[in-house]
């Protein structure tokens, strides 16, 4: 490829030079002249067929579009931030926001859930149970539970109207690390440290599957209402889609280089994000279809969001935050998230994110055991702060 | 067909034509099997010879023909499962590229996604077979979703309940489907061993009862884990090597203890100190620290000069002040003085000292005049001239004294003088005095020596006697409150006695005959009012009163031994002393 881009009349003069060459040089070493002719058939064929326009090869034709024009990106308002609530004793892993969007909790390593009034950031409930750091929340939203899972095995549903445990799902080998609800069907997916998935009946506690396939920890679980409606990321750097009915893997995807820590599926469209170290790449559903990357946030990705607004968001290990147009691509906004006074630089860290239920509030969990809300910045117009949007037309490599 | 079989010959070997007809009538009656099917025709038992069962229908429903020497397999029972080909053969799609993917979808199901191809790693705006436009669509549409739920729901139910049965015990189980069904069934009119017997059944179906205490018959085996589903194409360009510099990145140096290095690493100074964490450390003081330290500056400094001032102020005040009252007091003395010295006092009010002197001369005069008049006047003499005659003559002597002194000091030589100044320096306290300012150096009034060392024989009655001594009693047994608690007759509550006695008594009782070191003067008081205080402490209200009693048995001893008795030991008897409150 890196040829074609020498221009006709340079490729011309090399040749003629090593034309010359091969007529001075007599045939002393017979090693020598085969690599010269070789090179020479093959500038010689190129020359050939540099002489029309430039063509891709044929089989190239179904994949690079000629004249491709990247799209341009969506104007979206800046993030602030708002809000700083402090409350926890250990790094903030886990965040759900309740359907009816007046709370929402966090489960920390302190080993505790506490339930926040959204609006004015107050708290309002600790609950204790666990009895290690709780990964996984989820609210259900045709049930008055809350979900939670843990590093100590345990999956635990709480009924928010008594406050207390009513049921334990029993089943998993190692510590759990995500957990998702089937908006739907009373199932809840968990899924951890054992590589495996298990789809639980919420009212039996049965399980009904054990989704086995992944090689290593699995980071990452959402489910949704449409097929695939399991959907896992993990740290052997895969995605895998899985039909629910089945128990089987539909699809897996091996686009990422680094393991894939956090999923977000987008609200309103039928696509997902995959974070990765390497990349943030966005598939499309049903076939998982790779969409685009999201290139450049260099740093392992803890957290990642979407809002019906096509505003992507992603938090990362060191406590760099990207917000992204979710069409496009674009990087519109870089933060680094705000220490709390009194901790030290390697707490700045990133580690669940959610948008509330309107997607006008961002909130993160982080490493110096505060919850942070940003909002957008309601003063800012495309005017004054206008899209740093720099399309190039390099040739990438896949 | 039947034109055909016309044109064709006979065939030469025909089983239908070699078996011989159906004698048997053993079949087994309970076949279920039809025989319709069943057009070969199977030699009887007995007659078998040369035939070899070739196909599955020889088998009929699964029967075995054990004299026939020939591995058999009827129902496929027992074959071999020959495994799939693993060679995939080679086919292309419709423009003539070879399929190369079938490879990445071998040993996946139809409905797997499996992405194989370049293609799929280009993003797919860039993609030629993408058209533009909403490359994600939206979520599906409700119907397609509530279908889709209920196919889950069916599928995943189905799932539930099997494993909440599994779960249940196997009696509740069998209990459950015990239902019994009957099947009316005809065997066809072509089956081998019809008879009239057979011809039409009813069969009752009915589940085996089975032991609840039954043991396994299977022994459950750990399943080993089936083998992975084949790989996915990997869709990303392999890793990068890592550089030099990546390498050198990662290398973390040994951990070496402050205490132990049994190894003996060497660690340079500088390391030692920046993996201290001293220098992490920055130390950051806060603006308002210096702030703070200089306001509290600036107030001290305010505060030491306005507590200056203020006493600069107090003290010329004071002074002042001062000043005032001593020439008040100045003035007090003088005037005092010329009281006590002069006899008109009215003229000293507002005499000056020449004045007064004038007025002592004159005094003088006319108080020796008056001397020699008071011979003359005697019959004049009351009361009140006697008293004036008699101040003024001490007033006389008292100046002729004064005056003599004055002479003799006026004669004393300047040493002597001198010291008689310096002796009466400061002692002269007749002026505070008449102002009633002199005070005793005592202000309590208590003296300040231990009065008993002043009187020898006190000091030998109290308690500075050597320790030597061996004074048991140096303080009475019952003293204050305690003393009180104890018993004493109270005639004054009696009014039947008779009051010389009663007298009597109280007087005997305030003696203090024991030196119990209470006033006898306020015992009285005393009495009434410790009894009052000590109602609270039970007083006793009578004396003592103790029985008449033989406690040792004396006197019977002594009666009996004037009676001559012997003494027995029954009779003893000892009334042990009683005592009453």
């Amino acid at each position: 490829m890196a040829l074609l881009f020498i221009s006709n009349d340079e490729v011309e003069k090399i040749i003629n030079g090593l034309q010359e060459k091969q007529a001075k040089s007599s045939f002393k070493n017979s090693k020598s002249s085969t690599k010269n002719s070789g090179a020479l058939v093959r500038t010689k064929d190129l020359h050939s067929k540099s002489q029309g326009p430039i063509e891709p090869p044929s089989g190239m034709q179904l994949v690079r579009k000629q004249n491709y024009e990247p799209p341009k990106p969506e104007w979206h308002a800046p993030w602030k931030l708002s809000k700083v609530l402090a409350g926890h004793m250990g790094w903030v892993r886990s965040l759900a926001v309740e359907p009816g969007n007046k709370w929402f909790a966090s489960g920390s390593v302190d080993r505790t859930i506490k339930i926040w009034d959204l609006a004015s950031g107050t708290l309002k409930l600790t609950l204790t149970g666990h009895i290690s750091p709780v990964r996984g929340l989820e609210v259900s939203s045709r049930h008055p539970y809350l979900f939670s899972c843990g590093e100590d095995k345990m999956v635990k549903c709480w009924d928010l109207e008594q406050n207390k445990v009513v049921r334990h799902y029993h089943g998993h080998l190692s510590g759990i690390y995500t957990l998702s609800l089937h908006p739907i069907l009373d199932v809840l997916v968990t899924a951890g440290r054992d590589a495996t998935a298990r789809v639980w009946d919420i009212r039996t506690k049965q399980a009904i599957h054990v989704l086995t396939g992944h090689k290593a920890t699995i980071a990452a679980v959402k489910c949704q209402e449409a097929d695939p409606q399991v959907i896992t990321g993990s740290m052997d750097s895969t995605v895998r889609l899985w039909d629910l009915a089945a128990g089987k893997t539909m699809a897996t995807l091996t686009h990422h280089k680094k393991s894939v820590r956090a999923l977000a599926l987008h609200p309103t469209q039928f696509g997902f994000l995959s974070a990765s170290a390497d990349n943030i790449k966005q598939f499309r559903f049903p076939k998982g279809d790779f969409v685009q990357n999201f290139p450049n946030h260099n740093s392992i990705i803890n957290a990642a969001s979407v809002n019906s607004d096509n505003v992507a968001f992603s938090g990362a290990d060191n406590g760099s935050m990207r917000f992204w147009d979710w069409t496009t691509g674009h990087c519109f906004q870089e933060l680094d998230s705000q220490n709390m006074p009194g901790s030290l630089d390697s707490e700045s860290g990133i580690f669940a994110s959610t948008f509330d239920k309107t997607g006008l509030r961002l909130i993160t969990g982080e490493a110096d055991k505060s919850i942070k809300i940003y909002k957008e910045d309601e003063n800012a117009t495309p005017e004054t702060h206008p899209i740093n949007w720099k399309p190039t037309l390099k040739s990438r490599n896949y | 067909m039947s034109a055909l079989s016309q044109i064709l010959p006979e065939p030469k070997y025909s089983s239908k034509k070699d078996s011989p007809p159906i004698q048997s009538s053993k079949i087994e009656t309970t076949a279920l099997v039809s025989i319709d099917t069943n057009k070969r025709n199977i030699p009887s038992y007995g007659n078998r010879k040369n035939w070899i069962p070739t196909t599955l229908e020889d088998f009929g429903d699964g029967g075995a023909y054990p004299e026939i020497l020939v591995g058999q397999y009827p129902i496929r029972m027992g074959l071999k499962k020959t495994k799939k080909g693993q060679v995939l053969s080679k086919q292309v799609d419709s423009q003539g590229n070879v399929k190369y993917d079938s490879i990445a979808r071998f040993g996946h199901s139809e409905d797997r996604i499996v992405q194989s191809q370049f293609k799929e790693l280009i993003p797919l705006r860039e993609r030629i077979d993408v058209k533009d436009g909403n490359i994600i669509h939206l979520r599906p549409q409700q119907e397609d979703i509530i279908e889709t739920a209920q196919k889950t729901r069916e599928a995943l139910e189905k799932k539930i309940n099997g494993k909440l049965a599994a779960s249940k015990p196997r009696s509740r189980q069998t209990e459950v489907e015990s239902g019994a069904t009957f099947i009316k069934y005809t065997p066809s009119s072509s089956a081998t061993g019809l008879t009239a017997q057979t011809s039409q059944r009813v069969i009752r179906m009915s589940e085996m009862p089975v032991d609840p205490m039954e043991p396994p018959k299977f022994r459950h085996k750990r399943v080993p884990n089936a083998p992975p589903s084949p790989p996915a194409p990997v869709m990303h360009s392999p890793p990068r090597p890592v550089t030099v510099e990546e390498q050198k990145e990662w290398v973390i140096p040994p951990c070496i203890s402050n205490w132990k290095n049994a190894k003996g690493y060497t660690i340079p100074l500088d390391k030692r100190l920046a993996a201290d964490g001293r220098g992490l450390q920055e130390v950051k003081i806060n603006d308002n620290f210096a702030k703070l330290s200089e306001a509290l500056l600036a107030a001290e400094r305010h505060a030491r000069e306005e507590v200056r001032q203020r006493s600069l102020l107090q003290q010329n005040l004071a002074h002042k002040e001062k000043e005032s009252k001593e020439e008040h007091l100045r003035q007090l003395a003088q005037r005092a003085r010329e009281q006590r010295a002069g006899v008109n006092v009215h003229e000293v009010n507002n005499g000056s000292n020449l004045d007064t002197a004038h007025a002592i001369s004159n005094n003088i005069d006319y108080s020796s005049s008056d001397t020699e008049n008071k011979s003359k006047k005697d019959s004049r003499s009351d009361n009140d001239d006697n008293e004036k005659e008699r101040t003024r003559r001490e007033i006389r002597e008292d100046k002729k004294r004064e005056l003599k002194r004055e002479l003799r000091m006026s004669n004393m030589g300047a040493e002597a003088k001198a010291k008689y100044i310096s002796r009466m320096e400061n002692r002269d306290i007749s002026e505070k005095i008449a102002l009633g300012l002199a005070k005793p150096s005592n202000p309590t009034g208590d003296s300040m020596f231990d009065t008993r060392l002043l009187h020898r024989n006190e000091a030998a009655a109290a308690n500075l006697n050597d320790d030597e001594s061996y004074n048991v009693y140096d303080k009475p047994l019952l003293q204050g409150s305690n003393a009180n608690a104890n018993y004493r007759p109270r005639a004054m509550d009696t009014d039947d006695i008779d009051p010389d006695i009663a007298e009597s008594v109280s007087k005997s009782l305030t003696n203090d005959r024991f030196g119990f070191g209470f006033n006898p003067e306020s015992s009285s008081k005393y009495d009434s009012k410790e009894n009052r205080k000590s109602k609270n402490n039970a007083v006793r209200q009578e004396p003592i009163e103790f029985e008449k009693g033989d406690v040792f048995g004396v006197d019977k001893f002594l009666n009996e031994a004037k009676m001559g008795l012997k003494r027995t030991r029954n009779t003893e008897e000892r009334s042990p002393k009683r005592h009453r409150d």
